[in-house]
């Protein structure tokens, strides 16, 4: 029977190896090679300048992960405790959001943050600016928000916070509940339950939480060009300004995707180690 | 364990959900306004979403998003959930390799995938028409399409290898979770292994079916990355056309249109949760096991089964990859020309009145920059038949054999095209371009926010409008203030001149001057009063002098740069002919008018220019301020203190690109 059913896999193995498989060796040549052709290592070697590049990337990324982290366990952990009808409702309004393109939901941040945006106006309304200027003796007309790390940082949390809060959720949904019966019984109390069982026992979603948010934000190109202005330039830009942007260097471009490739590949060894969990945890 | 959450927990996941939703409500609540803000709200009205109906470019965006999602999803889910069966009944040690396989697509970035992608796309369509031309040589029966080009088929193909890994996550865990006697009884009971597939696993996994299809439907309409580098010319998908859009101004149809989205999927998901939530109180789920025991029982043949059992998903596949191949092939037949040009840089009631006039289809798209157009070219992501590049470009393309001659007989109006605007620098015998519009480059700046009126590049640099200041996202034009300002020629060589003009934007940048690098998103930014000063091409000045009356323009004194923008089409174009009639349409004086109007660039039709002020008093019965006229059709004596650019050597190129890169970083 098994082997029967085998057989299943044969063309989805013969459709990786054209669209998965061919397409990544694709981009290892590009990444070792001149625009001539020949082998070199140049592409990597030139890497050093764009250092500053990887470090804000990382950085601004890393920030966003620890946020989303922040704000979407407590979420998931409140959700989990509702009942039923309103975890539904809170699914659904979770995911609704991705239903409006992340691009539309971006420029909308870019009308609330801007200098004479929405935020700023009413700041001015109610008088908090002239009180800051008050305060501190500065000359601001507007505080501003547009165009700064921290208003990348807030794209990144924004548009990937659902992707933290649904696997945690659905691991923390599953826990065995007798496990915390039985923790409780034994006389822990509630912050105790939650450290040695809950915790450690959401801790595959909580990785795969933070994969999910840590790899788009690292390489997202529009987020930071809309709210960075194009003066945060991070490594999804920089990687996009060599294909399809101001300064044609596909090599160069491959050789970055590349290294973002092995820090993928990292994330997904360090998940591994984690064991089975966390398949169900990437899924919603 | 069911203990209740404290007040306090509460507030915080409203507060996330009001941080999520937010946005959203300040979109859909400004897709009623009726002025085109997103800031200033001027009352109530059904404006956008009637403008919607007769908006082509988003409707057809729309249809391809929802075409290429369904399609992806049906496929994927299908192709999905055999795969998942497949790999369940692997050997453990197989299923694990193939699932990290499977994995790579799901865990690598976008913008990756994206660009292995085109890159592969890219190297098949070169193989192809190798073969493609070898087989039409060596047999005459069958004429294969020997040109592919990115397309709806290539995104297809994109975004069915993104949904796959979704599906097969989703189904998988049903599979284990599957009762395994539940199969062996059904064989012990008379089933075929095809019929218990379909009486057994197939009820048994369903919800994970559903999930898989549902979450790869929602990642396809979401998807804007993996979109960008695959769709090629032809097709744009929704999220391509409101990246477009945030370059400058979003139309408030998009709002309408995201608004609609919103409210559909609302209803759905609402609907549909009612539903499950009714079955689960009617406990509907209890006998389950009884029914799947029921459909053991009543075993009878299907016929749906048989085909697939003889292999057939082999040939499926291969069925729908020489369909998808047909399918890109087969787009090159139909009347349609693909033109790529600027972000507001023509009126659009033009493509329409095209269409309705010929026949002929046209898929308009814009590149941000030069720069950016070329590097769409040699990626082979920009597939177009016309394109609009500014003079020094235009040499660099007929430098490195990019660009077709022309046949200008097929282009009559050519002969209305001014003398002066013939035969210049970039095309000296005038074999390749069809001049589109002219302008020059100056300072547009705020009256309010500065203290006195700028005259010179300076300002571009100077710590007093730190913060304040927009600047080119582009290396030419950039560099071009910087080279302005010391004095130097805009197509100097001297590595020294450009190292010192570089060292200038580099001090000033570090200095805090410039608030954001930007193209046409320079709009939204001056018409807003978001910053005070910036460089940018004096045509759009008068777009924004329409919104904001605050803002002036000076051409500095030390000179500027003028440009020309012409039509030219792409070697081996696929769509010639049609070409050249648009040319022909786009040189006419009529169009000439409307996109001088529209535009406010000069328009290079000598009658077109000298009859402009009478038909915009035509037009808004009131004549039209000389002052006006004068920054579209810039004088002689103007133009003469201005530099044309001309195509730079290659090494210099490359210092532009290397100095470029090392500025943005």
């Amino acid at each position: 029977m098994k082997s029967k059913l085998s057989r299943f896999a044969v063309p989805y193995v013969i459709w990786m190896a054209l669209f998965v498989v061919a397409p990544i060796v694709l981009v290892v040549i590009y990444a070792f090679t001149t625009a001539e052709g020949s082998f070199t290592l140049e592409n990597f070697a030139s890497m050093g300048t764009y250092g500053v590049v990887f470090y804000r990337s990382f950085k601004l990324a890393l920030i966003a992960t620890l946020i989303c982290l922040l704000i979407g366990y407590p979420v998931s952990y409140c959700m989990s405790k509702e009942g039923p009808r309103f975890q539904r409702a809170a699914m659904v309004l979770i995911m609704l959001p991705m239903w409006i393109n992340f691009l539309l939901r971006t420029y909308s941040w870019m009308s609330i943050l801007e200098n004479n945006g929405l935020l700023n106006q009413l700041f001015q309304k109610i008088g908090i600016i002239s009180l800051y200027n008050g305060i501190f003796g500065t000359d601001y007309r507007f505080f501003p928000m547009m165009n700064t790390q921290g208003a990348v940082v807030l794209g990144m949390v924004y548009n990937y916070l659902p992707f933290m809060i649904l696997p945690i959720y659905s691991v923390i949904i599953k826990l065995d509940n007798s496990l915390i019966e039985a923790a409780r019984d034994l006389g822990a109390n509630a912050f105790q339950v939650f450290r040695r069982v809950i915790l450690p026992l959401s801790l595959p979603g909580v990785l795969s939480g933070i994969t999910m948010v840590f790899v788009p934000s690292v390489s997202t190109f529009a987020i930071s060009k809309m709210l960075g202005g194009g003066t945060e330039m991070i490594l999804g830009d920089l990687i996009e300004q060599q294909f399809l942007g101001g300064a044609y260097n596909p090599q160069l471009g491959a050789a970055i995707s590349l290294v973002m490739m092995v820090i993928v590949v990292v994330c997904m060894v360090v998940m591994n180690r984690f064991g089975e969990g966390e398949e169900q945890a990437v899924m919603l | 364990m069911k203990r209740r959450n404290s007040a306090l927990s509460r507030v915080f996941t409203a507060l996330v959900f009001v941080f999520l939703y937010a946005p959203i409500f300040l979109l859909i609540i400004f897709s009623f306004n009726a002025g085109n803000s997103n800031i200033v709200w001027s009352g109530f009205s059904l404006n956008w979403y009637r403008e919607l109906l007769h908006n082509r470019l988003i409707l057809r965006s729309v249809y391809t998003t929802l075409l290429v999602s369904l399609l992806a999803t049906a496929i994927a889910t299908f192709a999905g959930t055999f795969a998942a069966i497949g790999f369940y009944s692997l050997r453990r040690r197989q299923r694990n390799l193939l699932n990290t396989v499977n994995n790579i697509p799901m865990m690598n970035a976008d913008i990756v995938t994206g660009v292995a992608m085109c890159l592969f796309f890219v190297a098949f369509f070169g193989l192809w028409s190798d073969f493609a031309n070898w087989f039409n040589g060596v047999q005459h029966f069958i004429e294969l399409p020997s040109r592919l080009t990115l397309g709806f088929g290539t995104l297809l193909i994109a975004h069915v290898a993104f949904n796959i890994p979704y599906v097969i996550l989703s189904v998988g865990p049903k599979l284990r979770q599957m009762d395994k006697n539940l199969v062996d009884a059904a064989q012990d009971l008379g089933c075929t292994w095809m019929q218990a597939f379909w009486k057994v696993i197939l009820p048994e996994i369903k919800p994970g079916i559903v999930s898989g299809a549902l979450t790869a439907f929602t990642m396809s309409v979401d998807d804007f990355i993996i979109s960008y580098f695959t769709a090629g010319s032809s097709s744009s998908t929704l999220a391509m056309t409101i990246y477009g859009m945030t370059k400058k101004r979003v139309t408030p149809e998009i709002n309408a249109v995201s608004t609609l989205l919103f409210v559909t999927v609302l209803l759905l998901l609402v609907i549909t949760n009612l539903r499950e939530a009714r079955l689960e109180r009617m406990g509907a789920d209890a006998p389950r096991r009884s029914r799947t025991a029921e459909r053991i029982a009543t075993v009878f043949s299907t016929p749906k089964g048989r085909w697939i059992q003889r292999g057939g998903a082999g040939v499926l596949a291969a069925g729908f990859l020489t369909a998808i191949i047909l399918l890109t092939g087969a787009t090159n037949s139909h009347p349609v020309v693909n033109v790529c040009s600027w972000g507001e840089y023509i009126d659009e009631e033009l493509i329409t009145q095209f269409e309705e006039e010929t026949g002929i289809a046209v898929n308009y798209q814009t590149a941000e920059s030069n720069e950016a157009l070329y590097s769409l070219l040699k990626s082979g992501a920009g597939d177009y038949d016309v394109i609009v590049p500014s003079d020094y470009m235009i040499s660099q393309l007929i430098e490195e054999d990019m660009l077709e001659k022309l046949d200008y007989g097929n282009i009559p109006n050519f002969s209305l095209i001014s003398e002066r605007f013939r035969n210049l620098p970039y095309d000296p015998q005038n074999e390749y371009t069809v001049p589109y519009a002219w302008g020059t480059v100056g300072i547009i700046y705020n009256t309010t926010m500065v203290d006195e009126p700028i005259t010179s590049w300076d300002a571009m640099f100077d710590s007093r409008y730190q913060g304040e200041v927009l600047m080119f996202r582009n290396s030419r034009d950039a560099m071009a203030t910087a080279l302005l300002k010391l004095g130097y020629s805009l197509n100097t060589t001297d590595e020294a001149e450009l190292r010192e003009a570089f060292q200038l934007l580099q001090d000033a940048k570090s200095r805090g001057v410039y608030q954001s690098f930007v193209m046409d998103e320079i709009f939204q930014k001056l018409e807003g009063a978001n910053a005070a000063v910036g460089a940018y091409y004096a045509g759009d000045y008068i777009s924004m002098l329409e919104n904001n009356e605050d803002l002036a323009l000076v051409i500095p004194e030390e000179g500027s740069n003028w440009f020309m923008d012409a039509m030219c089409v792409l070697k081996d174009a696929p769509h010639k002919e049609e070409a050249e009639v648009w040319m022909n349409f786009i040189a006419s004086t009529e169009a000439n008018l409307a996109n001088m109007d529209f535009i406010g660039y000069a328009s290079p039709n000598e009658e077109a220019l000298a009859q402009y002020p009478a038909y915009y008093e035509e037009l808004y019965g009131e004549p039209l301020d000389p002052e006006i006229y004068e920054i579209m059709a810039v004088p002689q004596e103007i133009l003469d203190k201005c530099e044309a650019y001309l195509v730079l050597p290659a090494e210099t190129r490359k210092l532009y690109n290397d100095l470029w890169t090392e500025l943005g970083i």
